[in-house]
């Protein structure tokens, strides 16, 4: 038997992740010990390995082969594009991907008008104003603290994942448009769903059931 | 040094040595497989007009493609894939024929996808393209092609997925779901996004039944026994007669003995119109992507004003080397080259000797001993380059015969 692969954007979805996977018995001692080193983690009984990546490197890995299956969220899904199947919702790590900015920056959504965008998701931004909005914009990418952007005057707006919303009152900002919900999804290579069809689809009716 | 010259761009690369001889010998045995069948060569240019290859007729989007002008201001494009140009010139060439005709190619293609993505912008495909024949038996014969051009390659573990777009295309049809929508189920279908496709059936306002065949057709894939099962969730004509000509096909791919590679995926929706019925991939274990893909285009020669059914598939000539590689099988090649090593005194004995082998069929390299280079030497690289015989002239009489895989040697007349 062939190992399966799965790759898991690092963090908090990664914790959830491995949680959800546990509760359908599928399980990686070695991962729970936090001082390991090892990049590889390798469950034998059940061939199957897991690794730990950036998630905007998830979909990369992924696609090529990489890793046969990959969690991540839905935001990074969107940015990257790649071609993957995206079999799950899984239901954690809910939020929504929203335009935000000050009050006085709505009357800048509703008249086409060329505006400043800042953002860590370029891709969605020029999605969402391009195709959706059909507003032309200029789009800043920047690399974090994003909701400094127009507070500081470096953009009108900014798009960006929005939890419960606290940092953005607290800084006179409010949501001005949602764009669309996201939380964590598996994504599966197209070869590998093909190949090991059985393995795989096993997992993805597991998983569901407990959703 | 002039280094900067050595580069080549991203995505491009040189393919030398033993590389290059695996790539042209599995080229050579895959235009073997078609020619068995009886398709007959065809080249079309490198370049052709933007209209080829625009985004009604061909499968890339406009802004991969490489273009360029010529000098009338026409832009013109490095062809991505060769289809479309091998249905330009049936069209032009053979408006009248009636009997089906069968045009194999080989060729490199270029795609300008992004950088940094470690993917080539070049690579070589061969295909095969069977046109004026609309019937179930030229789609098994594609297929039985595609089982045999996998085969012949060196691979075992294969798999070929079949769709059938006709089967969505009922559903959509039989409950009158408009162009837009059906644009977005494609597209969640074939990513096989059950929550995505869940979401729009449920703002379309259609009958549970309805949503449930829909919803399902993403699931739809694995053996025969999926699409028979696929058959009993639909009531219309189109979506049943899909069903019945893949299992027709099937029925024929016993015949061809390949059948076992086969299995189906009614989720495999291409975003591309001209797709009309059978659509399929090929895949294997270590490539990321499908080796081959293909399909019947029954609507591709329409748009060069012929009417004329169509089916065929290209390989990647590149994506099938890499899978056969990560999976370490080993390309035997038919003649192993030899070498011929000989003392500058004795130049005019070698190539006498060396041209008498070479009428025989024998490949062999000459090589003088100099300075440099002993024959020792030579027969130590010999060895490193997987060479099997080299034979070193004594004097204009008789040679050594080194047979490099047992390490016997053995005086030979010459």
């Amino acid at each position: 038997m062939r190992y399966i692969t799965f790759a898991l954007g690092k963090g908090r979805l990664a914790e959830k992740a491995l949680e959800m996977l546990e509760s359908i018995g599928i399980t990686c001692e070695e991962m729970k010990d936090k001082n390991s080193r090892k990049l590889i983690f390798v469950n034998e009984e059940l061939k199957l390995k897991f690794f730990l990546a950036k998630a905007p490197d998830v979909p990369t890995y992924v696609e090529y082969g990489a890793a046969d299956i990959g969690i991540v969220g839905k935001d990074t899904i969107l940015e990257e594009n790649r071609k993957n199947y995206e079999v799950l919702d899984l239901g954690f790590g809910k939020c929504r991907m929203c335009v935000c900015g000050p009050a006085s920056a709505k009357e800048l959504l509703q008249h086409h008008e060329m505006i400043r965008v800042a953002t860590k998701y370029p891709g969605i931004a020029k999605d969402y104003f391009y195709n959706k909005k059909h507003q032309t914009v200029d789009i800043i990418k920047l690399n974090g603290s994003i909701e400094l952007a127009p507070i500081v005057g470096l953009s009108e707006v900014i798009v960006d994942i929005v939890e419960t919303g606290s940092t953005l009152r607290e800084n006179g900002l409010e949501v001005l448009e949602e764009i669309c919900p996201l939380s964590a999804r598996m994504i599966v290579n197209q070869v590998s769903m093909k190949m090991e069809a059985e393995r795989i689809n096993q997992i993805i009716k597991d998983l569901r059931e407990k959703l | 040094m002039k280094e900067k010259l050595l580069h080549t761009p991203d995505g491009v690369r040189d393919i030398y040595g033993r590389e290059y001889e695996d790539k042209l010998c599995i080229q050579d045995r895959l235009h073997h497989e078609l020619k068995l069948y009886g398709y007959q060569d065809i080249q079309s240019p490198t370049f052709e007009y933007f209209e080829i290859f625009s985004n009604k007729i061909g499968t890339i989007p406009s802004k991969e493609l490489y273009k360029f002008f010529d000098k009338e201001g026409n832009t013109l494009v490095l062809r991505p894939d060769i289809t479309p140009s091998i249905a330009r010139a049936t069209a032009k060439y053979f408006m009248d024929e009636k009997k089906p005709l069968r045009f194999c190619y080989m060729g490199n293609t270029f795609i300008n996808a992004g950088e940094l993505q470690g993917r080539l912008k070049e690579t070589t495909q061969i295909g095969a393209e069977l046109i004026g024949d609309a019937s179930v038996e030229a789609d098994a014969e594609i297929i039985s092609l595609v089982a045999a051009s996998m085969k012949t390659a060196g691979l075992r573990d294969f798999q070929i997925s079949i769709g059938n777009v006709e089967f969505f295309k009922g559903l959509c049809s039989e409950y009158g779901i408009d162009d837009e929508a059906e644009m977005m189920l494609r597209d969640y279908i074939s990513n096989k996004n059950y929550f995505g496709t869940m979401d729009i059936l449920d703002s379309l306002n259609l009958p549970a039944e309805a949503k449930d065949a829909i919803l399902k057709i993403s699931e739809l894939f694995g053996s025969v026994e999926t699409i028979r099962l696929a058959k009993k969730l639909v009531s219309n004509e189109r979506s049943i007669h899909a069903i019945e000509r893949l299992e027709q096909l099937y029925e024929l791919l016993h015949v061809y003995e390949a059948e076992q590679y086969v299995t189906f995926d009614l989720g495999m929706l291409s975003k591309y119109h001209y797709y009309t019925g059978m659509i399929f991939r090929a895949y294997t274990y270590g490539s990321g992507d499908a080796v081959i893909k293909g399909g019947r285009y029954d609507a591709l020669l329409n748009e060069f004003g012929r009417n004329s059914a169509a089916v065929g598939f290209a390989v990647t000539v590149d994506q099938l080397l890499s899978a056969l590689s990560r999976q370490s099988i080993m390309i035997e090649r038919q003649k192993p080259q030899e070498l011929l090593i000989y003392p500058q005194t004795y130049s005019k004995t070698a190539i006498r000797y060396a041209e008498g082998l070479r009428k025989s069929g024998i490949s062999i390299e000459l090589l003088p001993v100099t300075e440099d280079l002993s024959a020792k030497d030579y027969l130590e690289q010999a060895k490193n380059n997987h060479i099997h015989i080299a034979i070193v002239i004594r004097d204009e009489h008789h040679a050594v015969c080194h047979d490099l895989c047992n390490g016997q040697t053995e005086e030979i007349n010459i």
